[in-house]
């Protein structure tokens, strides 16, 4: 098959650039793999037909993220075959360092976790902060970017960003402790 | 290690850890930051500790790409769903 003709080069620069964080958001949204594969085509079906509503020089990319989030909440969020968040009331501000602190100051552990585990415990946050992680540590929106994509203040955009980070960085942590990566710090 | 550090410096950029991380602060509030972790161990080796998590965790899950099958398949439909949108 000869390379795509026919996109605007507008879309092919400014909206087919983003295919990648697209479909890794969709990935972290959707229940599974067949899902998010129809939310990313989804989304870029919607934003190819309303090409002509995007103003150039704007953000594009936070444009399709809100698209793909609005398509997830309307067609998509109900399925919710999700595996069961972790508990949100654990949270507490850097416990892990305290705990490592001395026997592994640096996180040298984070090394030894491989990508699936990661994301397989990324995905069992709870969807608000899971999405908010995602776009700021893996696709690196700014906190006003991520306000705008997913409706809600900067302060709301901090205090989940938080939340989700310190949750899963003790989600990590504890499977560490279980691989031998490290051990638990002496309280 | 920080016995002549003011203990509410170190409140002040713990509370500001992640803006700091993610160049969200003033530049006022940034240098400020900045000089506490420079004399101020404890705070340092715990910024440290965070800013190692944050470049793992982009590391780990930015590695996932759109397969290209599903890349090609979506060039194909939006080439024949959104020809049949013009006029």
């Amino acid at each position: 098959m000869s390379e795509p003709q026919g996109f605007p080069p507008s879309f092919e620069r400014e909206a087919l650039a983003h295919l990648d964080t697209v479909y890794r958001v969709a990935r972290r949204l959707a229940g599974n793999v067949a899902e998010a594969e129809d939310l990313t085509q989804d989304t870029m079906l919607k934003a190819f037909r309303a090409w002509q509503q995007f103003r150039p020089g704007t953000n594009a990319r936070a444009w399709l993220l809100t698209i793909l989030r609005n398509t997830f909440i309307n067609q998509y969020r109900r399925s919710g075959n999700r595996p069961d968040p972790v508990d949100v009331h654990a949270i507490e501000g850097f416990t892990v360092f305290r705990d490592v602190q001395t026997a592994d100051p640096e996180g040298a552990f984070f090394a030894q976790i491989v990508d699936d585990e990661v994301l397989r415990a990324v995905d069992r946050l709870p969807v608000e902060f899971r999405e908010t992680l995602v776009l700021a540590d893996v696709e690196g929106l700014s906190y006003a970017e991520i306000a705008e994509v997913t409706s809600v203040p900067v302060g709301t955009v901090k205090s989940r960003l938080f939340r989700g980070r310190q949750l899963l960085q003790k989600e990590l942590y504890e499977y560490a402790v279980e691989m031998g990566y490290v051990k638990r710090g002496s309280p | 290690m920080s016995g002549a550090v003011d203990p509410r410096a170190c409140l002040e950029a713990i509370e500001h850890l992640y803006d700091y991380l993610d160049g969200e602060l003033t530049p006022e509030r940034e240098a400020a930051v900045k000089a506490h972790l420079g004399t101020c161990a404890y705070c340092f080796s715990l910024f440290g500790f965070e800013h190692a998590y944050l470049r793992f965790l982009e590391a780990r899950a930015r590695a996932q790409e759109i397969p290209p099958a599903l890349r090609r398949r979506i060039l194909d439909t939006l080439l024949e769903g959104g020809a049949a949108e013009r006029p």
